[in-house]
């Protein structure tokens, strides 16, 4: 009997040690994401990750009584709002569990980088219409026209920035370097600490998705649960797009725009799915439902946008999500890109967008769903081209 | 047996991809044969060190933790 009970220990302990010892391959975060994400959409709408920073900005504006801001929705009943914060808590609790968590406090240059990469994403998402997130990694599977314009932004921001930083690594070197801390820190013997406080969160996380389920919402519930989830697998797998569209160029390692593309796969096979059937559509119009995640920003101003955010997250480290998953496993250099994206947000969206949007006559930002022009297989196939083109090219 | 090491780089609180990119900057300055140590914070550079090397040729001779969350790497230059 204690014979059994050990092994049975044994055979947990190995599977935990499976999940939790080493990063999973990019591949696998790239198909649960893109199935997480296709389920997202059945039961409302495709993941997003700007909006929920605009959210968070909004509600802090609010509150301080700036932008005369009112109404605003607040963030424990906004859908995508909290999905961000899951995923902040997602990733937090994979750093536990794994005992990777700790703060890591950079120098003061870095800092100042986090917060205007967070900025220009905030500025960028705002023009462009979406993120790294909505506008690609769900926008490209949505069928959408303007999201491929929208990636050869996000693509020319990124390498621009990249060239920045070998500029400033080799005239600025002082820029990322200097006093840095961490704390918190496990190691192998100590920090047992951290595997506690990780299954605690998660039981949390539960109770919070169990509460809202009480309040009719079961939606809520849902978008609570999935972004947990979300968060724990960036964090184990380093889901990570800045380094899709980076790293062939910088070290030629293409796990990251393997698992990215794995991804949009099977979201697009997924979305393809539930927007000719019309899945999901409950009382909305069917055209409604086929219109999902396809923004008015075709053709000119998704790759204007892009540009600005790809920018913005090379500098940074991290795009809208991969700023949550690693604030979520303590990079403070994360946390500052991540308060200059929710504090600018609301700003670009009240001042600087207005103007911009003028500036632009109508057929430059339009909503172009490619099946309205060419059908959906045609679609289907110029996009599988396009992923393929890119795979090959890694 | 301790490996004799010719350079140390701190990466220490870095995010990626400074380490990264200094890592790669760092070892470009070097001569073939030589031994540089790297230390770093960053979990991201846990995998992609091993996976640089593989891809560039060079030897990855140590890999380590230290106190205080600090990974530690020491790799020879082709």
């Amino acid at each position: 009997m204690a014979e059994e009970s050990n092994t049975n220990k044994g055979i947990l302990s190995k599977l935990f040690q499976t999940f939790f010892a080493k990063h999973w391959p990019v591949w696998v975060g790239g198909i649960i994401l893109g199935l997480l994400n296709v389920f997202l959409f059945m039961i409302k709408s495709p993941w997003g990750g700007s909006g929920g920073y605009n959210n968070w900005g909004e509600n802090v504006y609010q509150a301080m009584g700036f932008l005369g801001l009112q109404n605003v929705t607040p963030t424990n009943t906004s859908l995508y709002g909290m999905l961000n914060i899951l995923i902040i808590l997602g990733a937090f609790a994979g750093a536990l569990l794994s005992k990777e968590f700790a703060l890591r406090i950079p120098p003061v240059g870095e800092l100042i980088k986090g917060f205007i990469g967070g900025g220009l994403m905030a500025i960028g998402a705002t023009l462009g219409i979406g993120c790294t997130i909505g506008g690609f990694f769900s926008g490209i599977p949505a069928l959408s026209g303007g999201a491929i314009f929208l990636t050869i932004g996000l693509f020319l921001g990124t390498l621009v920035a990249l060239k920045y930083l070998f500029w400033e690594m080799e005239k600025f070197p002082g820029f990322s370097t200097g006093k840095s801390r961490t704390f918190l820190a496990a190691s192998e013997k100590t920090g047992g600490w951290q595997i506690w406080l990780g299954w605690i969160v998660i039981i949390i996380v539960f109770v919070m998705a169990y509460n809202y389920f009480g309040n009719e919402n079961a939606v809520m519930s849902w978008f609570i649960i999935i972004g947990l989830i979300m968060g724990l697998i960036c964090q184990r797998s380093r889901f990570c797009i800045v380094a899709s569209f980076r790293d062939p160029f910088m070290t030629g390692k293409s796990s990251s725009t393997v698992g990215v593309i794995t991804g949009l796969i099977i979201g697009l096979i997924g979305f393809t799915v539930i927007k000719i059937f019309g899945i999901g559509a409950g009382e909305t119009a069917l055209r409604a439902r086929e219109m999902t995640w396809v923004f008015p920003h075709f053709w000119l101003r998704a790759p204007i946008g892009g540009f600005i955010f790809g920018l913005g997250m090379t500098v940074a480290g991290g795009c809208a999500v991969g700023a949550l998953w690693r604030f979520g496993e303590g990079q403070v250099k994360l946390w500052a890109a991540v308060l200059g994206f929710l504090l600018i947000s609301p700003i670009s969206k009240k001042f600087i967008v207005p103007g911009f949007v003028d500036l632009l006559p109508h057929n430059l930002r339009y909503k172009n769903f490619m099946p309205d022009y060419i059908g959906y297989t045609w679609s289907v196939v110029i996009v599988l081209a396009i992923l393929f083109l890119w795979y090959v090219f890694v | 047996m301790e490996t004799e090491i010719d350079k140390t780089l701190d990466c220490k609180g870095l995010s990626c991809p400074m380490p990264m990119m200094k890592l790669a900057k760092t070892m470009k300055g070097m001569k073939s044969g030589e031994v540089l140590e790297m230390l770093g914070t960053d979990p991201g550079t846990k995998s992609d060190i091993p996976s640089w090397c593989e891809k560039s040729g060079n030897t990855l001779l140590e890999q380590n933790d230290l106190e205080g969350g600090v990974n530690r790497f020491v790799l020879q230059k082709k």
